[in-house]
């Protein structure tokens, strides 16, 4: 760890300029031609499929029709409703997600007894499929049968509660299991982290007599400062894209209150066909989060 | 530094086991391992079958079907694949997109008549035998028939929505089972009022998706949603969740939990005798057959009446041949041979559905002699007739979209009757 | 050293095992469910653990034919991709880091944009793509989907990783008159060893994981994949049997599982070291 965490110049050799670009074309074009024929040429026209009216139909025609999906779009309340669901689904995950696992990385860093299974323990979410997890998180929310249920009925407590089926608290309760899911990314990316804090700054600051949670909040924080603008980030968007879970978890019910914009879009394009409407919808989630990103990033550069 | 040496001479042995792993599959498997370039065909046509049939006695039904045919026609061979109810909607829409649609197309009433305007499925007219169009009444034929007059699919199997009774849960409350030809709505209402009680309820009622089972039994209402492209929602309509939401919330003689979820999440409950009543399609027979504890009684009861009759919604499967087919004609030749009374009474008591077919229907009476709750089935499905709102093309979407959800809130007792009425009426309107 | 609670050291302790009755509970009832007959799970005086243990459920998860051959297709695809993505990604990788070509930014900015867009967008038209090419419905289609959307991430890791090689050992290599693919085999590849460990665990367990692909671009029941399969399974109309559905819940977590252990350690240590320094 120790060796990788050395800080490394990264300067070419200098030598052999001319070649050096061929070599460098040369390294990257088995990388290259695959990612533009599979993900740049389908962005670019998936972006174009946006602006036209296709739909399902047997030798149904494609036409251009400017900005009318979005004049559309704007006064679709499911849409925006679900556009609504989709931020606080991917803000609160987010922000729950990073709480927890900085808890849990901060703990683990500590010299405590048990840490190896613990970290074990953080990591076992992501070896599971999202659609594994859903299943899991239904066994246990079944209302009949399922143990957070069965242990409330223990308690005295109510026990009729049909966790993913109310939609007051559907959700929250997707909302849970979305942190339980994504934990481990994060946890580990802070602990890595928390190691490369210099142990000097932290002893320096003890010995000044700084209390522990002066020392988190003066020293290990702003250390860590750029990995969390970078997972926040990445979970950010991630979340907010996120489709597996809820598909399987809920598929947007009830009554549409767990319908993340994903889902909507997928439902819009393969259940009734609207392949341009879709589309469409797509290009409005990426100018929209494109946009908060770019103000969320430089406001972090800017405090840097 | 010596310790990452260590570790560095670790992870290239580990790297080396994992390459190894890796390869060896890679080494083992052909091309064809992933699905590429295994089209060779002999001389004879090779039919492609979805088929839904997911209970195991179905299954063994639609299999035993496509041997018989199989071994008939050598020149048509027909190959079943297996579909799911749950995604054959979005399944459908891919398939039919790229052109890798099967050739015949096993689905419902309500699900396909959006693909029949869109031109995916085959007109069967100029290809069904008269045997088959003959054995099916007109009214079920409309629930298949485009707006262009094109015949789109065959019908198959119906359901209807029955009410499962605990046999000694009545007897231990001095109940007595009712009979007759039908039981309305109010005698239903009241004989869960008398049932409940003591932790238990009269009814449990899994209507985690309640458009369906709203829709279907409105007609027994006159409650018919749609004429034409427009929407009504009056009285009629919503008597159904009216009542439904009476009994949950006024009298508590259904339980209110049981209405946000899925009818196998209720099943047990009936079972463990904490409802005496349990609502469902009459395709959970089979489930009940084979799942029920021992000692469990049954029964059928007579199909729900409401003012109009015990008339509720068919909504039949569906059996249909892709437009694009290479093979529409020996496609709709399987699908007439699939509709054969024998084929068809078989397949219906496989999954404890009704067949549309009138003499398939005399051949079910017959070989279960009525038993099993056979009869009242039967009987129920005597009420079915076509409902506007199968050949309405944006039914799906305003199903999911807009019925589901507000039911769904109103069920929840979150919303009232008129907030129902509102969202039913705009949000078909939404859709224009 | 400096003043301590003394309640600081159990506080500690709380919290961690409260984090981990959290992490593992829902894994603990998934593996006790599993063993647990139909009976058991659904009866009214439930036992935390099942009486015997009983495996009848594994017997008829794997019964299930569907299931063992979608484990095979995933296993098939999330190898093959992982093999491609790696010996693409490692070329790719030192030369963004090594040269600096206008490439890097233009590469730097795919990587970043590639995890903004949302998939619907993609999915249509390499739906269309793979139609044309005849590639829908194959498994061959989704592992060159699966390669190129792990590139980025694969090649976002590996970056950093070859950043923290030290120039002057591939200097000092050059000048011993080494050829650079000579020293990129002698010198890089071996350092370069536990990034790409790490690189092809994350680009395996992303495509053993992935669903959305799948479920649109496979829908043969033959080609589908395990997590297309449970789905399924689950979704399957009527009564849904717990207890298989657990066990197949589990054996599908199984190979992620394996190779995580396989490299546990050196997972927490260098995984994302290479990711955050990139």
């Amino acid at each position: 760890m120790t060796a990788l965490a050395a800080p490394a110049p990264t300067r070419a050799p200098k030598r052999r300029r001319s070649t050096e670009g061929r070599d460098a074309w040369l390294l990257v074009l088995p990388a290259l031609l695959p990612v533009m024929l599979f993900s740049v040429y389908p962005l670019v026209y998936g972006v174009m499929l946006g602006f036209t009216d296709a739909e399902a139909g047997l030798n149904a025609e494609t036409h251009f029709n400017g900005i009318d999906n979005y004049t559309a779009l704007a006064g679709n309340e499911l849409f925006w409703n679900s556009f609504k669901i989709g931020l606080i689904w991917a803000f609160a995950v987010t922000a729950l997600q990073f709480l927890a696992s900085l808890g849990l990385a901060l703990l683990l860093n500590l010299d405590l007894r048990l840490r190896w299974l613990a970290r074990t323990l953080a990591l076992i979410p992501w070896a599971m499929p999202p659609v594994i997890i859903a299943i899991m998180w239904q066994l246990m929310l079944n209302p009949n049968y399922g143990p957070v249920n069965r242990t409330l009925e223990t308690l005295g407590l109510p026990s009729a509660i049909n966790w993913l089926g109310e939609s007051a608290i559907a959700l929250p309760v997707v909302i849970i299991v979305g942190v339980w899911a994504g934990m481990p990314q994060t946890t580990i990316t802070l602990l890595a982290g928390l190691q490369s804090v210099p142990a000097e700054l932290n002893e320096a600051a003890a010995i000044d007599g700084a209390s522990t949670w002066r020392r988190f909040w003066h020293v290990t924080l702003p250390a860590l400062r750029p990995i969390i603008t970078a997972i926040t980030t990445l979970d950010l968007i991630w979340n907010f894209n996120s489709f597996a879970l809820v598909f399987v978890l809920t598929a947007g019910g009830p009554g549409g209150t767990t319908m993340l914009p994903s889902l909507f879009a997928y439902n819009e394009a393969f259940r009734y066909g609207n392949f341009g409407y879709a589309a469409a919808m797509g290009n409005v989630m990426v100018v929209l989060i494109g946009a908060f990103l770019f103000v969320y990033l430089r406001a972090q550069m800017r405090r840097r | 530094m010596e310790r990452e040496i260590e570790m560095r001479t670790r992870t290239s042995a580990s790297v080396a086991a994992v390459a190894g792993v890796l390869a060896l599959p890679l080494a083992l498997t052909a091309c064809s391992a992933f699905g590429v370039g295994d089209d060779d065909e002999g001389g004879a046509v090779t039919l492609t079958f979805q088929s839904l049939a997911y209970q195991d006695t179905t299954i063994a039904a639609t299999q035993d079907i496509v041997d018989a045919w199989n071994e008939a026609n050598p020149d048509v061979q027909v190959e079943l694949v297996q579909g799911s109810w749950d995604n054959v909607h979005d399944q459908l829409v891919t398939q039919f997109q790229g052109g890798t649609a099967p050739d015949v197309i096993h689905d419902e009433s309500a699900d396909i008549m959006g693909f029949a305007e869109q031109g995916y499925l085959a007109d069967l007219e100029p290809y069904l035998s008269e045997d088959t169009k003959s054995a099916v009444s007109e009214d079920i034929w409309g629930t298949v028939t485009a707006s262009d007059g094109a015949i789109v699919a065959a019908p198959t199997l119906l359901q209807s929505y029955v009410v499962f009774a605990n046999t000694d849960a009545f007897a231990d409350a001095g109940v007595e089972i009712p009979t007759g030809a039908s039981l309305t709505w109010d005698d239903f209402q009241a004989l869960a009022s008398q049932l409940g009680g003591d932790g238990g309820f009269g009814v449990g009622w899994g209507l985690q998706q309640p458009t369906a089972t709203v829709m279907n039994l409105s007609l027994g209402f006159d409650g018919t949603y749609f004429d034409g492209d427009q929407i009504t929602v009056g009285e009629n309509e919503l008597a159904v969740p009216e009542r439904i939401h009476a009994m949950a919330y006024e009298d508590a003689s259904l339980d209110p939990v049981s209405l946000t979820q899925s009818g196998s999440d209720v099943l047990p409950g009936f079972f463990d005798g904490k409802y005496a009543m349990y609502v469902a399609g009459n395709y959970i027979a089979q489930q009940i057959t084979e799942s029920a504890p021992e000692g469990f009684n049954w029964a059928v009861l007579p199909p729900l009446a409401g003012t109009a009759g015990a008339t509720q919604a068919a909504n039949p499967q569906t059996m249909s041949v892709a437009a694009e087919s290479e093979h529409v004609e020996e496609s709709a030749a399987f699908i007439d041979f699939f509709m054969q009374a024998e084929h068809q009474a078989a397949l219906a008591q496989g999954d404890w559905l009704i067949p549309s077919s009138t003499p398939a229907r005399e051949l079910v009476a017959e070989q279960t002699a009525g038993e099993n709750g056979w009869d009242a089935i039967l009987a129920s499905g005597e009420g079915l007739s076509a409902a506007p709102f199968q050949s309405v093309v944006n039914y799906p979407q305003w199903k999911d979209q807009y019925a589901t959800p507000a039911l769904q809130q109103y069920f929840a007792n979150e919303i009232t009757l008129e907030e129902l009425q509102t969202q039913l009426t705009d949000g078909w309107n939404e859709l224009g | 050293m400096t003043r301590r609670n003394p309640l600081t050291r159990p506080l500690q302790y709380l919290a961690l095992l409260a984090y981990m009755c959290f992490l593992a509970f829902p894994l603990i009832f998934l593996l006790t469910t599993a063993f647990k007959t139909d009976r058991e799970i659904r009866s009214p005086e439930p036992s935390f653990l099942p009486e015997s243990l009983n495996l009848d459920n594994f017997t008829a998860a794997i019964e299930r034919a569907d299931l063992f051959r979608a484990a095979g297709n995933s296993l098939l695809t999330a190898v093959t991709t992982t093999v491609i993505v790696t010996a693409v990604s490692l070329p790719a990788a030192y030369a963004l880091v090594r040269f600096r070509t206008r490439l890097r930014m233009v590469a730097t900015g795919w990587i970043l944009l590639s995890q903004v867009f949302p998939f619907i967008l993609i999915i249509i038209p390499l739906f269309l793509l793979l139609k044309n090419i005849g590639l829908v419905n194959t498994l061959l289609g989704l592992v060159l989907v699966y390669a190129v959307w792990a590139l980025p991430f694969a090649l976002w890791m590996l970056q950093g990783y070859v950043a923290a090689i030290p120039v002057e050992l591939e200097e000092a290599s050059a000048v011993d008159g080494a050829g650079r693919f000579k020293t990129l085999r002698r010198i890089v590849l071996p350092l370069l060893a536990p990034g790409l460990v790490a690189t092809s665990l994350f680009t395996f367990i992303n495509s053993w994981n992935e669903f959305f692909f799948a479920l649109v671009l496979i829908q043969e029941p033959d080609m589908q994949t395990l997590p297309l399969a449970l789905a399924r399974f689950v979704g399957a109309e009527g009564q849904v049997q717990l207890g298989p559905l657990a066990a197949a819940a589990l054996l599908a977590c199984l190979p992620s599982l394996v190779f995580f252990m396989l490299i546990q350690k050196r997972l927490t240590a260098g995984l994302l070291s290479g990711a955050v320094k990139g």
